[in-house]
């Protein structure tokens, strides 16, 4: 349900305003609302003063410090269930200069892991060649004053070698030798040391063949790769010590600082709220003005906790109804512990209005009744029951798992009795051991189970409108009663065909077809030309809850033919484990399908009756929380 | 032609032929769907329900086709 909420105005001396705040800050009950400020009236629009306005920017950048210094050290603070305590001037002071330092230090710490993992990542991919060279580097240094090319072949290309040496020999004669060594890649290293006149044909010829020189990084150059390699090799062996003491001085920075400064953004987040509260409320030169929803039954509370602080000095009083009635109010939804995991279904759409009603208890009811009869099987329904068990086990609470695993709990419950009603374990196998429908059996009794499905909708659809006409009674009479009329021309529209069917006596159709008549004309003059259409679409509407029977059908019919599989195959183990692959299949389609209809059921055809979107969410002004985690 | 073969024959359309009009439906919001979810995916359930709208069609044709094999 929406709980109910009041509006009210708090009067006080401007100057107690910032205790004020700070009291309803600690109260966290107000939901702010702007006073109406008119024109030549006394009251004006409060303002941040030039101190303020550049304390918040200051707090701004000082929150950017923290956030940045406390993601650096992957310091994110679990939600906290207690407001952090008020901090005082100089405590701003030493967190703006301990963030500034943390964030600068954690960043540079960072980056150094960063480029010395670069730098790992780099050598290591020289590893291989290493290796291969070693041996030819030996060669390398019994040619003085020689330049050494270090190229790399494809094993497919390995004939191109004595090609190689035979262009060498061509353009440059005998001053060059060729080593060869095979990688375990399959590649081939190629050292060709030539003497130093001949270099530049060389790497002409090197280059109009399109052969690349494995290059040296330049950190390491000067010498060629004979030189660096020596040197990579040292410097691999100080990496993990270089980023182990980076690491190190990390975890110091987060155990020194890190507690402080998660303290700190909470203060600084609450300062922040308060500096923005200031223009939410209303002055004159020597009073202020406030003005904000509070749920009713906390209104006391407030009134109170204002007079035992600051006794006649603040004043607190409740605007009537009848002057905010056609404002925004905000909601928020209370319901019941069993019925709250459903919240989350009716969360896909926006917030319902103020003064209209939550579907929460409804969907509640409903979406389980239609996914177990949809799935309708003792058997699914305990291994539905087992699985909802285990997520609620396994998960935390207040996370989205955890909701899931609720609403798993009336599912499999609904299923459970549904596969009673319809005589189903795991398809027939309940029939073979003995076990009767408490109802029909949905495997041969199809139109009973149309039948059921849709007078389900009739309910379902005719609950829709009712909730309609009482969420718009108050406010909208007339369209409340062109409801009314349409609601009533709908029941009139069932009565007909049931009597035309002759489900009831034959009596019913004359009088229902006369009230059909008598009601078009009030439902265009009050609904309008397009009342006929929708009436239609309503009717549509019914008709779509034959779904329920179709994959309450089809999910039979799968298990049926899982089992089957026993008798149709040779061998009684391979048709067992295909009946069991088989009720497995149908299983997951029963988790996915009916839930996807059911709420299809609920989101197109029941909320399009009555829901009215667009609710404001309570935001009550105080201390700052961080996020819960999402699952 | 045999009566029993006629009425299997108007079961089996009543149900393939929204069956094909229901996958050329999806076919098309598919794609739509993938391409929205990929700039929102807070849009999932939305886009589960679209996908879920045509199968209407289909389901009511499988109702038409219980209705003609069991009347």
């Amino acid at each position: 349900m929406i709980i109910a909420m009041s509006k009210v105005r708090i009067l006080g001396p401007r100057e107690r305003l910032p205790d004020v705040l700070r009291t309803l800050q600690d109260l966290s009950l107000l939901h702010l609302a702007p006073p109406e400020v008119t024109p030549g009236a006394p009251l004006d629009r409060a303002s941040l003063g030039t101190s303020q306005q550049r304390e918040r920017r200051h707090l701004q950048q000082v929150l950017a410090d923290i956030d940045a210094g406390l993601d650096e050290l992957h310091r994110r603070p679990a939600a906290a269930s207690q407001p952090s305590a008020r901090a005082a001037p100089a405590d701003f002071v030493r967190w703006a200069r301990v963030a500034w330092r943390v964030r600068r230090e954690a960043e540079r710490l960072r980056l150094q892991i960063v480029v010395l993992d670069e730098e790992k990542a780099l050598i290591l991919k020289y590893q291989q060649f290493f290796a291969a060279f070693r041996a030819l580097l030996e060669a390398e240094t019994h040619w003085p004053n020689a330049t050494a090319y270090h190229v790399l072949v494809r094993g497919s290309d390995a004939g191109a070698i004595p090609k190689l040496r035979a262009s060498l020999a061509a353009a440059i004669g005998a001053d060059f030798e060729i080593y060869t060594q095979p990688l375990a890649s399959g590649e081939i290293a190629l050292l060709i040391v030539v003497a130093a006149p001949a270099a530049r044909r060389v790497e002409q010829l090197l280059a109009q063949a399109q052969v690349q020189e494995i290059p040296v990084p330049a950190q390491y150059g000067g010498g060629g790769l004979a030189q660096a390699i020596p040197r990579m090799l040292e410097r691999l062996g100080q990496i993990p010590a270089a980023r182990d003491q980076a690491l190190r001085r990390q975890q110091r920075l987060a155990r020194e600082h890190g507690a402080e400064l998660t303290r700190a953004r909470g203060a600084v987040h609450d300062r922040l709220r308060e500096l923005e509260a200031v223009p939410l409320t209303a002055v004159t030169p020597h009073a202020f003005v406030l003005e904000g929803w509070v749920p009713t039954r906390s209104r006391r509370t407030l009134a109170d906790r204002l007079a035992a602080q600051y006794g006649d000095a603040v004043a607190v009083e409740e605007i009537s109804i009848e002057e905010w009635e056609s404002e925004q109010a905000p909601v928020v939804l209370s319901n019941p512990r069993l019925l709250r995991p459903f919240e989350t279904l009716v969360g896909v759409f926006p917030l319902p209005r103020y003064g209209t009603i939550d579907p929460t208890p409804f969907v509640a009811v409903f979406f389980p009744a239609f996914f177990g009869i949809m799935v309708g099987d003792v058997g699914y329904g305990v291994v539905l029951a087992l699985i909802g068990l285990a997520v609620h086990h396994w998960s935390r609470p207040t996370t989205l798992l955890r909701t899931v695993s609720e609403i798993i709990g009336p599912c499999a419950l609904f299923t459970i009795i549904a596969g009673f009603l319809f005589g189903e374990l795991f398809g027939d196998v309940g029939s073979r051991l003995g076990l009767k429908p408490l109802a029909f059996n949905r495997h041969e009794a199809m139109i009973p189970f149309l039948l059921l499905a849709v007078s389900l909708g009739v309910v379902h659809i005719l609950l829709g409108m009712g909730l309609g006409i009482a969420s718009t009674i108050r406010r909208h009479p007339r369209e409340a009663m062109g409801r009314g009329v349409s609601m009533i021309m709908v029941i009139l529209v069932i009565l007909a065909l049931l009597a035309a069917v002759k489900v009831l006596p034959r009596g019913f159709f004359t009088p229902a077809v006369i009230g059909l008549l008598v009601a078009f004309p009030a439902l265009i003059v009050l609904e309008g030309v397009v009342a006929p259409i929708e009436l239609l679409s309503t009717l549509g509407n019914i008709l779509s809850y034959a779904r329920i029977m179709a994959l309450g059908v089809a999910s039979v019919m799968l298990a049926v033919v899982a089992n089957k599989m026993v008798g149709a195959i040779g061998s009684l183990a391979v048709g067992v484990l295909f009946a069991l692959l088989f009720h497995l299949v149908n299983f997951a389609i029963a988790l996915f399908s009916p839930t996807v209809h059911a709420l299809r059921l609920h989101y197109v055809e029941f909320f399009g009756k009555f829901y009215s979107p667009g609710g404001v969410r309570y935001q009550p002004f105080g201390h700052w929380t961080p996020a819960r985690p999402a699952a | 032609m045999d009566a029993v073969v006629i009425t299997t024959l108007a079961a089996a359309l009543a149900v393939a032929i929204p069956a094909l009009a229901t996958a050329w439906a999806q076919s098309r919001i598919g794609p739509a769907v993938a391409a929205a979810l990929a700039e929102k995916p807070e849009l999932n359930t939305t886009a589960i329900l679209m996908i879920a709208i045509p199968e209407t069609m289909v389901i009511l044709g499988f109702v038409v086709a219980a209705a003609i094999l069991f009347r």
